[in-house]
């Protein structure tokens, strides 16, 4: 319980660019609760299904798989903490805040890592649903999964040429996928 | 006390009617504080939203603790940041114990699946999106592609990298302020 209440507090403290950023943080530091990429997916396919902060929404699936209601709420108020930290340090420093260039400075910095990131995360997904494989460097797993590859170019069509809700998107997919098993 | 419920109120609202993420929250908490409430103003509500974006942390309670205690002092943070988390909190808790209840096989893992592969794509437009904005120079590219790369491969990992780029943006600001002065 308190190395999830550490791991959050960290993820919060060190999680620039919002809840999608934070993705990869969560990623690499679940490794040691043992949480896989698949369970990693389908925290990615309910922070889609789901209303809310995506960081909200992360913290409570994961608390939730290692220790029930009790977990989600230590994940949920550590991973929030940093927000109150820096809403009492900006109302006590406002002039400060606002004119410092270096803070301006590191912090678009770290939006060019934060894009890294979010790629990396998006092809470690990727990874695994399309091609059964948890890292680029070990290829023993590797089966290709037709359908899902298909499934994947038509849903980034849709999302970035139509209008069509992702929440639709999201569950349209999941009847095709259903439907294509009897297939 | 009436203020500190409304806070928890709205933010409970604009939460549970938000999809994708904090951001999309602003024009419900501008339509409820501004408008209705006139609790806030809508300059310094948008102040407190790129503010947010700042900050390291979760940005939708950022933002609900600058609001809430910008109108309300402290009780008025706490309001309005449980406000953001109690929805969120109480409909994944839900939907994580539904969704373990799917069974993993036959037609339920291929629909499971293909819903996978979907949010996965959602994750690239995302990315795209934030890299749109981001990435302005031949530098950031570089950077943004050595980030994807040394994390994919897990030769270097996320918490090393962001405090190397916090470094980086230091000297950047440090250099620029040398070469001013010269």
């Amino acid at each position: 319980m308190l190395s999830l209440f550490w791991t959050f507090l960290k993820i919060g403290f060190l999680g620039f660019g919002g809840g999608y950023a934070m993705l990869s943080l969560l990623l690499e530091e679940t490794v040691q609760f043992g949480m896989t990429l698949s369970e990693y997916a389908d925290l990615n396919a309910l922070n889609a299904l789901l209303p809310g902060s995506v960081a909200i929404n992360s913290a409570t699936y994961v608390g939730h798989l290692y220790n029930g209601f009790l977990g989600a709420l230590v994940t949920t108020l550590s991973v929030s903490i940093p927000s109150v930290f820096f809403t009492q340090l900006f109302m006590n420093y406002e002039q400060k805040i606002s004119q410092n260039k270096y803070l301006y400075s590191m912090l678009s910095t770290v939006k060019i890592v934060a894009v890294g990131l979010i790629f990396s995360v998006a092809f470690s997904l990727t990874l695994s649903t399309i091609f059964n494989l948890s890292n680029l460097l070990d290829w023993r797993s590797f089966q290709f999964d037709g359908l899902s590859f298909l499934i994947m170019i038509a849903a980034l069509y849709l999302h970035s040429k139509t209008d069509v809700s992702p929440l639709v998107l999201i569950l349209g997919s999941g009847v095709v996928g259903w439907m294509l098993y009897y297939i | 006390m009436k203020t500190n419920l409304r806070l928890f109120k709205m933010y409970t609202l604009a939460s549970a009617l938000t999809f994708s993420g904090g951001m999309a929250m602003l024009p419900v908490i501008e339509k409820e504080a501004c408008e209705k409430y006139n609790l806030i103003d809508k300059e310094t509500l948008h102040d407190y939203t790129t503010l947010s974006q700042t900050f390291p942390g979760v940005i939708a309670v950022t933002n609900a603790c600058l609001v809430g205690k910008k109108i309300n002092g402290t009780s008025g943070m706490l309001a309005a940041a449980a406000g953001t988390i109690f929805p969120t909190y109480l409909l994944m808790s839900l939907a994580t114990i539904l969704y373990r209840l799917i069974p993993t096989e036959g037609a339920f893992l291929s629909a499971l699946s293909a819903v996978r592969a979907t949010s996965a794509a959602f994750l690239f437009a995302v990315a795209y999106t934030i890299a749109h904005f981001n990435l302005k120079s031949a530098f950031s590219i570089g950077f943004a592609l050595f980030s994807f790369a040394v994390t994919l491969l897990n030769l270097i990992s996320a918490p090393i990298l962001i405090l190397t780029a916090l470094l980086i943006g230091f000297f950047i600001a440090y250099r620029r302020k040398e070469m001013n002065h010269a």
